[in-house]
């Protein structure tokens, strides 16, 4: 393939492609790093690095295209003079991917092929055609737009400046971690320096360009600009080695929050960096009662009342409710529990081992009166069944164990936090239907539509109805079986669905059960995965309708034990 | 016109021609066998069943225990009922199409096949007679498939092989065992490098060779041997300990499949060479509207709906003759 000139988004995708197919992580970061140094303006490195990593759009900008993915797929299919439902559905279902489907018409279709020229669009002409999108909201003009950039594209692309425009991954097996790496290669600059400057900048283009300029040191912590959680590993058994260097927390069955104030200044983020500052009011006026100055906070949302945690399930009739009803606020009062400080008064913390984090903490909540978690030492693995026996009493999820020399490190998962959670239910359930994958998965059946019986339930004429849609939790050698099974128990074919006859249980794990009245069952599944494929089963031994609600009513009407002595958080308020 | 009846998993039936192609039950007189692929060769050992002297060879050497009777191609068979010829068909060698011409009008049955066709077969050719009824495989029924030009393909294997043994790496082909593979290494031989090919592939090349296909130096596959020499294998051998001994190594997925990017993760394979032994869609659109027959009947495939699409945009009539749909090339 020849290159192009580099400021070319041809050159960009080509590097994209030649990392797709290339195999081992650092042949890719190679050619990744290659490329950003073959960039000579500061303008185009940004928009490569931007585009490699985030999207259309610098993921601190908060824009974006709102072009939905039907829109691209019934666009395309126009582009091509195809019949969408007829033509394009099932191209899709064969590839497991809209935009690759998408590449390959454009290059094959003599309607399409006439459409399009390869006109070299530089990155910058890409950025300004992204920003046309974000800057119109017609559908109309916002299709128009669409269509003369593709008319200037080669099909290779299009199939990237697609992926792109959906903000999510290039599928090409290369994450912001890669990305990092290869910035660091190409710029001679040390790996943590340019993950600690793309963490406190949250921005990737302004990372590269100070790796490029040696000024990654000048990378600053600023307020109001969220950084990536710390994430915890869950363990299996109860057994820990150094056990000792560990402390323990009870796990709230709470939303993850950073909260972000500084005196009036407040503002709260969830686990994926949206700001959700406007659901909870009364978290805001707490904070503002404080007059705080510049701190960060990582913690948890749980609706407390009663002296009593509430269950998650109460918490979620207030997420997502931008401007709760007084009345919603009084029956599901909120509280923020703080468990970390990354940020106070001028300082970052995310350095300091979690000791000196919480001794700060535990000054401020003193002096400002904040509820912060309970800490507790561990000698034995005794202790760690006890505290666990109590966190389950007052109706958390189980326990944190944090390693007590450990850094604040964000957007992480390693062994420094480790999660331990109370077995989640199981359900034998029957496959109902088998839907088509999409990305890696493609071409396979690998999504599963698995339902409960009510039979013998008067509510309903059916046999079956559906619970949840698991996707995960097989081997791929299961797949494979599944796969094969499926073909002589197919009774209709929708597109990328396929209607089976009941006759596979799968015993299927899941987290939580939920009310949701939109679906047959009025309840769907939190995190359903296989558990086991029950071979052995027939349909007829599949678990009820019944059996559903009778473990919702338990798990709601749990006791929980009230706050008390020993509780799971310290708030002197 | 002749009537014609799916039979399941056994092929199709002529029930008044009392004819069976890939035919395993029992209601016919007379058998054809378009090629000898699993999936088309008959089960039915108590058969006697007539194929081109390639296939026959191909088919007792992977078991078939029946009687084989050869029909060469343009040969032609006379039954009470009708005439039979067989035409060369591309996919593999030995691969015929069965042209059956009666009182009741004439059917052109491709079996499986490719145009242009494999270079290490007997070619591609269509009967002269007028077709009313074309029974034609689609395995490859979608617009997103359209293969590349012989000439980049085989570009494709040779550079391949030649980039990773320069590289120190040994190249792993995946292929079927009949067919692909022998076409890879009618492909590589003009490197000149010395192949191993799976025990199951390599005794089936003698045929090739028998008939005058010359597939350059290679031996049966040896685990102590074939570091440095160019590998042939079907993809499951890999799973199974095949040059499982080698560490530098390389492997490419040949097939038309690969012409789907997914591919790549879910085989965990170097490379993809979209090489296949059906025709692509716009080659089975053009060559319908080529034909131009009474009827087009379809089979093989899971997208029936979108070739009758194209067709009858094409003012073309065509039914979907249900058999399984396959995934095995």
């Amino acid at each position: 393939m020849e290159m192009q000139t580099s400021n070319s988004f041809l050159s960009l995708v080509q590097t994209t492609q030649k990392i797709s197919t290339t195999r081992g992580n650092n042949a890719k970061i190679k050619l990744a790093a290659s490329y950003f140094e073959s960039l000579s303006s500061n303008a185009d490195l940004k928009l490569a690095a931007r585009y490699l990593s985030e999207g259309a759009f610098s993921s601190v900008s908060s824009k974006k295209a709102s072009v939905g993915h039907r829109t691209i797929a019934t666009l395309a299919a126009d582009f091509c003079e195809i019949d969408y439902e007829l033509v394009f559905k099932p191209s899709r279902t064969a590839t497991g991917s809209s935009s690759e489907t998408i590449q390959r018409l454009f290059e094959n279709i003599p309607e399409a092929q006439s459409k399009w020229n390869d006109t070299q669009l530089t990155l910058q002409e890409i950025d300004s055609i992204f920003q046309q999108l974000y800057i119109t909201s017609k559908r109309e003009l916002k299709n128009q737009i669409l269509w003369d950039a593709w008319t200037k594209m080669t099909p290779l692309e299009v199939k990237y400046f697609i992926r792109i425009l959906g903000q999510g991954s290039l599928r090409i097996g290369f994450e912001s971690k890669s990305v990092e790496n290869a910035i660091a290669k190409a710029f001679g600059q040390p790996l943590e320096s340019v993950r600690y400057a793309r963490m406190i900048s949250g921005s990737m283009e302004e990372t590269a360009l100070m790796a490029k300029q040696d000024v990654l040191d000048k990378a600053t912590f600023e307020m109001f600009s969220p950084i990536a959680f710390m994430l915890a590993s869950p363990i299996e058994s109860r057994s820990v080695e150094h056990l000792s260097e560990y402390i323990a927390e009870e796990k709230f069955d709470g939303m993850r929050c950073q909260a972000h104030v500084e005196h009036g200044k407040v503002k709260l983020y969830s686990r994926d960096l949206n700001e959700i500052t406007g659901s909870f009011p009364e978290i805001l006026a707490f904070f503002q009662d404080r007059n705080l100055s510049p701190t960060v906070l990582d913690g948890e949302i749980c609706v407390f009342k009663d002296d009593t945690i509430l269950p998650f399930q109460m918490l979620q009739k207030r997420m997502g409710v931008k401007k709760p009803s007084e009345k919603l606020l009084a029956e599901y009062p909120v509280l923020f529990i703080a468990y970390d400080l990354l940020f106070l008064d001028g300082d970052s913390l995310f350095d300091d081992s979690l000791v000196v984090r919480r001794r700060r903490l535990e000054d401020l909540a003193s002096e400002y009166s904040l509820p912060i978690t309970s800490q507790m030492e561990l000698s034995s693995e005794d202790d760690v069944e006890k505290l666990f026996e109590r966190a389950l009493a007052h109706g958390n999820e189980g326990l944190m164990l944090k390693r007590k020399d450990s850094v604040y490190e964000y957007g992480q998962r390693r062994k420094s936090w480790l999660k331990v959670k109370k077995p989640s239910g199981s359900l034998d359930t029957v496959m109902l239907y088998a839907h088509a994958g999409s990305g890696k998965r493609g071409g396979t059946y690998s999504d599963f539509t698995l339902g409960v019986s009510v039979k013998e339930d008067e509510r309903y004429e059916e046999e079956f109805i559906p619970i949840g849609k698991a996707y995960g939790g097989y081997s791929d050698e299961e797949l494979k079986k599944m796969n094969t099974l499926i073909k002589d128990i197919t009774l209709e074919r929708f597109g990328p669905t396929l209607l089976l006859k009941p006759h596979l249980v799968i015993e299927l794990e899941f987290e939580d059960i939920q009310v949701n009245k939109r679906t047959k069952a009025k309840y769907t599944l939190r995190f359903p995965r296989f558990k086991a494929i029950r071979w052995d089963f027939s349909p007829s031994d599949a678990d009820t309708l019944k059996d559903v609600e009778r473990m919702y009513e338990e798990k709601l009407h749990e006791e929980r034990e009230r706050q008390g002595i020993n509780p799971s958080f310290i708030f002197r308020g | 016109m002749v009537r014609i009846k799916k039979a399941g998993h056994h092929g199709i039936l002529l029930p008044d021609l009392k004819i069976g192609l890939d035919y395993s039950g029992t209601k016919a007189d007379h058998y054809f066998v378009s090629h000898a692929h699993a999936d088309h060769m008959p089960r039915n050992r108590k058969l006697t069943v007539y194929a081109t002297p390639p296939t026959a060879s191909f088919m007792k050497l992977r078991g078939f225990g029946g009687k084989v009777k050869t029909l060469e191609f343009g040969e032609t068979l006379q039954t009470d009922a009708a005439n039979i010829t067989f035409y060369p068909a591309g996919h593999i060698l030995g691969s015929a199409m069965t042209f059956i011409e009666s009182d009741q009008g004439s059917v052109l049955y491709t079996g499986d096949y490719r145009t242009p066709p494999s270079p290490a077969t007997e070619g591609f050719e269509l009967p002269e007679t007028n077709i009313d009824t074309f029974i034609t495989e689609a395995t490859f029924s979608l617009p997103i498939y359209k293969w590349k030009s012989e000439e980049e393909l085989s570009l494709q294997i040779r550079s391949f092989a030649s980039e990773n043994l320069n590289e120190g790496f040994t190249p792993i082909f995946t292929a079927y065992n009949l067919g692909k593979a022998q076409e890879l290494m009618y492909i590589l031989k003009e490197l000149d490098h010395p192949m191993q090919i799976h025990g199951a592939g390599f005794k089936l090349c003698s045929v090739y060779e028998e008939h005058g296909f010359s597939l350059g130096t290679y031996e049966s596959y040896n685990r102590d041997t074939c570091e440095g020499k160019i590998l042939i294998t079907p993809g499951s051998a890999l799973g199974t300990g095949f040059a499982s001994n080698v560490k530098k190594k390389r492997v490419a997925y040949c097939s038309g499949w690969a012409a789907n990017e997914s591919r790549q993760t879910q085989l965990t394979v170097d490379e993809l060479i979209p090489i296949s032994d059906h025709l692509d869609f716009f080659e089975l659109i053009d060559l319908c509207e080529q034909l131009n027959p009474k009827k087009v009947l379809i089979t093989h495939t899971p997208n029936p709906k979108v070739v009758q699409h194209y067709l009858s945009r094409k003012g073309i009539k065509s039914g979907f003759l249900d058999l399984e749909a396959s995934d095995v090339e």
